[in-house]
């Protein structure tokens, strides 16, 4: 399960219209410097795998209800995580409408937002430097909202259709579907979307699941990777309530969140891209995670 | 890729393979040595004999399970009447796995517990060394004693006692949607044979229950009416007993051969499977005085009144007719008949002889245990209940029991039960023993599988190392594979994990084809292109999702709505809509893929003819689908000269000349890829005509998912690795599971008028297997057309490893576990399958028939 593949919907647009002028792609990101959010990064998916082994329980007692109550608790903590310890996409919210040359700009900017310094902050530093709280306040949370619109009205949609494909039940279960799409898309997209915005190349990496290991990377695809793993105790005869679709997936989906997330900033894999060898010609072979 | 490229390794490997299942299979299925001829009286016993019964009427319906007689809900109601007056003795009899009727008459007749090669034989129903005509059975023992013996139903009691009858009328279940005609050919020859007094057994083999059980379950609206059929027959025959003076000594014997599912099928082990129902009807048997309540509030384990094994039928009728056991008979007398004897000696005498007939099996069996007298005086310390300890113990106490005072001071009733007990035990160690593994066998059978898989290990090893992340998923899925085998519930759902790892290999064609169109985009095609892989992955996705949801299997999930037998025969227009598709899209492309006009015409009226044969053919196998839909009434108008045989031999003679015409067309150095398009469409449309009418629309998907695949440029490596996982997610996607019941036998008879072991195995095979020959195939065209220079890929070896390593699995599995509880339901059809899998599908298909078709193109 490739949580990657929510910007089905979202870039198809921009990766055609993008397509003749290629740019460099946004390098891996880093957690911002500061204390609290280098202890954050690292709390944060504790936090999550202990809330879910305390809701476990009653997630297996009534599954919907359960889910449904977790959402606006895993929305807020997401929030909280991705404006402490994330760098914000940086004028991307500005990047809907306007032409290629603004775009290109935007884009620069944003690489730049890699830099070890709050990115984000920087360019609007340089426009009103009167108003820096203010400005910091507004590059956080105008990302943040678009990373939680855009993961309710796209992402969503896009996992739980994924999630089909993968062989969740169509005819039933809809309910269970969504919400553990929903939970999905809360884990692996917001913090993408919050730091890349509707970069159209990011997004095209992202469909082709090439994008650099880095903790906003690892951690999706770690979400898809341990949802996918998840599916494996479900034909067991063991006869328990949890078996039933989607806990195990779901609980696949936190833990490979949390695996990703973290196994993705050891230096070891930090940077690297599945990439497979399209044929054995091709030499140019690099890690996987 | 011809035989030749394939290397020696690989080669001796695919002669290793098949050495090694066989010797595993000697060592796995032993042979059971049987006491030859028949038992016979000496004078004592001659003297001591005294039958209850001159006569017995023998009814078996088929799938007869306990609750459809005892429970409220049932049509037996007359019979349930005869168990509240105590002249019919109601039992449950339990019929051990596999449930299939042939073994289940073996162990109703012999009483013994068949070996589970039995089931092979079912299958290869005319397999001569499966006949009965050599061994001890109560047939045979009728027979001895100069009498005649009389069978109508159910043709497997002709194949298995083969000149037993004076007079039979045996009934082929060839259609299983006919509820009819097989029974009313067995029910009108009823009263012209109670009319007569010159028989002394008569047997009876309904089918009709049976077939309503595979068609519609259960609890079909067909299984009432057909039960109080059956209770009408019942009636028929017991007032006849009552009434005609020939037959007032007749035991009337009611039973099921085996029970059925919830969903109607048999072969496993399930409580619905073993609890067959078992009466004992006759006026006579009402001075037992044991009257029973009836009917009984239904209850789930099925274990109505007292539950006996099967092959207590043997001893219980030899008893009950004054015959001898027969030798190999594991049975114990049913108790109950014992007060039918006034006089204690007789009756003692009665269980005497029961318990020293299955001594006599015992001792054959484990001859260094000695059982006399002396020697079992102190054998008795530890007081052991069950294995070869307990039978010598309780043997002894019999021994002890008969020697101690004169006759008359005799404690009956202390003899009585020990002699019981004795008997119980033996039957328990005896069945027990009924699988003993020949350990150096199976380990010499592991041995020579590992060895093939090392030697071609190498050369696998070679390949993956030549692409790095394919070679880790193949490595991923072996190693999966492997582990799965030894656990029972993954056996059983092995769909699952086929299922599973196609959608990660799925992200892996995604990853491949989406990094390629991005480096390659630049250099050519550009957006369209790059696209249309993107479009080709999304539509094997909706493919894969669509072939997943064909038809549920396993065991777990068995009973959920499908599309095959839940949505179709709901949405009857769509069914047929699909299925017409299918075959336009067939004969479209025969028309395309023939090289001149007439023979385009021919392809297509080859097509139409299929098309015109599946038609018939669902019309008399599966008459719901057609109902109510304007083919229906079509179909009425058809000429019904043209029976399905001829029909299907016109088929088969047609794809035949199409195989000519491939052979011919490749002399003709214009045509490229002419011959193996040709074949393909040409084996496809075989494949289809061997596919049951359901599954055909699947063909189509099928040709969307190649579509899709041929769009994404794979690598010859790839293309091996998907369609050995598409080989496997589409035998399952046909509806195919690891238990014997889902053996798919309909479409077996296609063109075979009288019967032949070979030709019905290869049309079983291929029918089964349908969807795995169709995606090596499929492989071949995906693979054949590039120009590879340099060392090309030896996707043989590949296999060969695959195939070599999920076999050695699958026996450790087997070996390890032998005495678990599910070794004979789960494990053993696992092995029958991979052997299946690695010598039908692997060698013959995969090697044989590639390399065929490579051999075929070469020559331009």
């Amino acid at each position: 399960m490739t949580s990657s593949n929510t910007s089905s919907a979202a870039p198809t647009p921009g990766s055609l219209s993008q397509a003749p002028a290629e740019k460099p792609s946004a390098p891996p990101i880093n957690v911002l410097p500061s204390q609290l959010a280098q202890s954050y990064s690292l709390a944060h998916p504790v936090v999550l795998l202990g809330l879910c082994a305390w809701r476990f329980e009653a997630v297996v007692e009534s599954t919907t209800r359960e889910l449904l109550r977790d959402l606006p608790w895993l929305a807020a903590l997401q929030f909280v995580y991705v404006i402490t310890c994330l760098p914000p996409a940086g004028s991307s919210f500005g990047e809907v409408t306007p032409g290629p040359e603004d775009k290109k700009r935007a884009s620069r900017s944003s690489t730049g937002s890699s830099a070890p310094v709050r990115p984000g902050k920087s360019s609007h530093r340089r426009k009103t430097s009167a108003k820096i709280s203010w400005a910091s306040v507004w590059a956080r949370l105008m990302p943040a909202s678009l990373a939680f619109g855009l993961t309710t009205l796209l992402a969503t949609p896009a996992i739980a259709i994924l999630l089909v494909l993968f062989g969740a039940p169509l005819t039933t279960h809809n309910v269970e579907t969504f919400l553990c799409a929903a939970h999905m898309a809360l884990l692996s997209s917001t913090p993408l979307i919050y730091v890349h915005g509707v970069d159209a190349t990011v997004w095209k990496e992202v469909w082709g699941i090439s994008r650099p290991a880095d903790i906003v990377w690892g951690s999706a695809l770690g979400t898809g990777l341990g949802a996918w793993f998840g599916a494996i105790p479900i034909p067991l005869d063991w006869d328990r309530t949890w078996q039933a679709f989607p806990i195990t997936i779901l609980t696949g989906a936190y833990i490979g969140y949390a695996m990703g997330g973290l196994l993705s900033r050891t230096p070891f894999v930090y940077g690297k891209r599945i990439q497979f060898a399209p044929g054995p010609a091709d030499e140019d072979e690099k890690k996987t995670n | 890729m011809g035989v030749f490229n394939w290397g020696w390794a690989t080669l001796f490997a695919n002669v290793l393979i098949p050495v090694g299942i066989l010797i595993f299979s000697s060592g796995f299925f032993p042979y059971k040595p049987l006491l030859p001829g028949l038992a016979t009286f000496d004078q004592a016993d001659q003297d001591a004999t005294l039958p209850v019964f001159d006569k017995v009427v023998f009814m078996v319906v088929d799938a007869l399970r306990s609750d459809f007689v005892y429970s409220n809900e049932s049509g037996f109601l007359f019979t349930q009447s005869l168990i509240r007056s105590g002249v019919a003795l109601p039992f449950t009899a339990h019929a051990s796995s596999p449930t299939v009727t042939m073994p289940r008459l073996k162990a109703m007749t012999t009483g013994s517990v068949p070996s589970f090669l039995d089931v092979i034989l079912n299958i290869a129903e005319s397999d001569t060394s499966s006949t009965l005509a050599f061994q001890d059975t109560w047939l045979a023992q009728i027979k001895a004693r100069g009498d005649q013996l009389v069978m109508y139903g159910d043709d497997t009691w002709l194949k298995l006692f083969p000149g037993m009858f004076g007079r039979s009328d045996g009934t082929t279940s060839f259609f299983v949607s006919d509820f009819v005609e097989v029974d009313n050919n067995v029910t009108r020859h009823i009263p012209d044979e109670l009319a007569q007094s010159d028989w002394s057994a008569m047997i009876m083999h309904y089918l009709g229950l049976d077939h309503i059980g595979h068609k519609a379950g259960p609890k079909s609206s067909h299984m009432l009416p057909k039960q109080q059929e059956m209770d009408a027959i019942v009636n028929q025959v017991y007032t006849q007993i009552e009434q005609q003076s020939h037959l007032q000594s007749t035991l009337f014997v009611l039973c099921g051969d085996h029970g059925m599912n919830d969903a109607g099928n048999h072969g496993g082990a399930s409580a619905g499977e073993t609890s067959p129902a078992l009466l004992f009807i006759s006026p006579k048997l009402a001075s037992l005085d044991l009257r029973q309540s009836s009917p009984i509030e239904p209850f789930d384990d099925l274990q109505y009144y007292r539950t006996v094994e099967q092959a207590d039928i043997t001893p219980t009728l030899a008893g009950l007719l004054g015959l001898p056991v027969p030798l190999n008979s594991l049975g114990v007398f049913i108790p109950e008949f014992l007060d039918l004897w006034d006089d204690q000696s007789t009756r003692l005498h009665v269980l005497y002889r029961n318990a020293r007939q299955l001594l006599n099996t015992v001792q054959a069996t484990f001859p260094s245990f000695t059982f006399d007298a002396a020697s079992l005086a102190d054998s008795c310390m530890m007081e052991p209940d069950s294995g070869i300890e307990g039978a010598r113990c309780a043997w002894s106490r019999v021994l002890r029991e008969t020697s101690s005072g004169n006759v008359i001071e005799r404690d009956f009733e202390a003899l009585e039960s020990s002699l019981l007990q004795f008997s119980r035990i033996a039957q328990n160690l005896m069945s027990s023993t009924a699988s003993n593994y020949d350990v150096s066998r199976l380990s010499l059978g592991l041995l020579i599988t590992a060895v093939a898989a090392v030697v071609v290990f190498p050369i696998t090893y070679q390949e993956c190392k030549r692409s790095t992340y394919t070679g880790i998923f193949l490595l991923f899925l072996i190693i999966g594979y492997g582990s799965m085998m030894f656990a029972s519930s993954y056996v059983e759902e092995e769909q699952q994990f086929w299922y599973w790892i196609c959608s990660g290999w799925m992200v892996y064609l995604h990853i491949r084809s989406a990094s390629s169109s991005t480096t390659a985009s630049s250099s050519r095609a550009g957006v369209f292109s790059a696209n249309a892989g993107k479009f080709a992955i999304l539509g094997f996705a909706i493919a894969l999702r669509l072939v997943r949801r064909w038809n549920q299997t396993g065991q777990k999930f068995a009973a959920e709505p499908d599309i095959a037998r839940a949505f179709f025969p709901s949405h009857r227009p769509i069914f047929w809509a699909l299925f017409m598709l299918t075959y336009a899209d067939a004969g479209l492309r025969l028309w395309r893929s023939l090289p001149s006009t007439i023979l385009k015409m021919g392809g297509v009226t080859l097509a139409t003819l299929a098309c015109v044969f599946k038609l018939n053919f669902v019309a008399n196998d599966s008459p719901e689908l057609i109902v109510d839909t304007i083919l229906s009434r079509i179909a009425e108008g058809w000429p019904s000269s043209a029976s399905l045989v001829l029909q299907a031999r016109l088929i088969f003679g047609g794809l035949g000349g199409c195989v000519l015409i491939a052979l011919a067309l490749r002399s003709r150095s214009d045509e490229n890829e002419g011959p193996s398009k040709l074949l393909h469409e040409a084996l496809h449309l075989f494949l289809m005509t061997q596919s049951r009418a359901t599954n055909i629309p699947l063909f189509l998907v099928f040709r969307i998912a190649a579509w899709s695949l041929s769009s994404m440029e794979l690598s010859d490596m790839e293309v091996t690795i998907t369609t050995m996982i598409l080989q496997y997610t589409s035998f399952f996607a046909f509806g195919g599971s690891n238990a014997i019941s889902s053996v798919d036998l309909s479409s077996a008879y296609n063109g075979v008028g009288s019967y032949s072991v070979a030709m019905v195995g290869i049309l079983t095979f291929v029918s089964n297997w349908a969807g795995p020959i169709w995606w090596v195939s499929a492989g071949h065209l995906l693979r054949g057309h590039q120009e590879h220079g340099g060392e090309s890929h030896n996707a043989a070896a590949l296999l060969t490893f695959h195939v070599a390593a999920s076999a050695l699995s699958v026996m450790a599995a087997c070996t390890a576990l032998r005495t678990h509880l599910f070794i004979w339901t789960v494990f053993s059809p696992k092995y029958l399958y991979t052997i299946a899998w690695a010598t039908g599908n692997h060698v013959a298909v995969n090697l044989f028939g590639v390399a065929g078709l490579s051999l075929l193109e070469r020559r331009r």
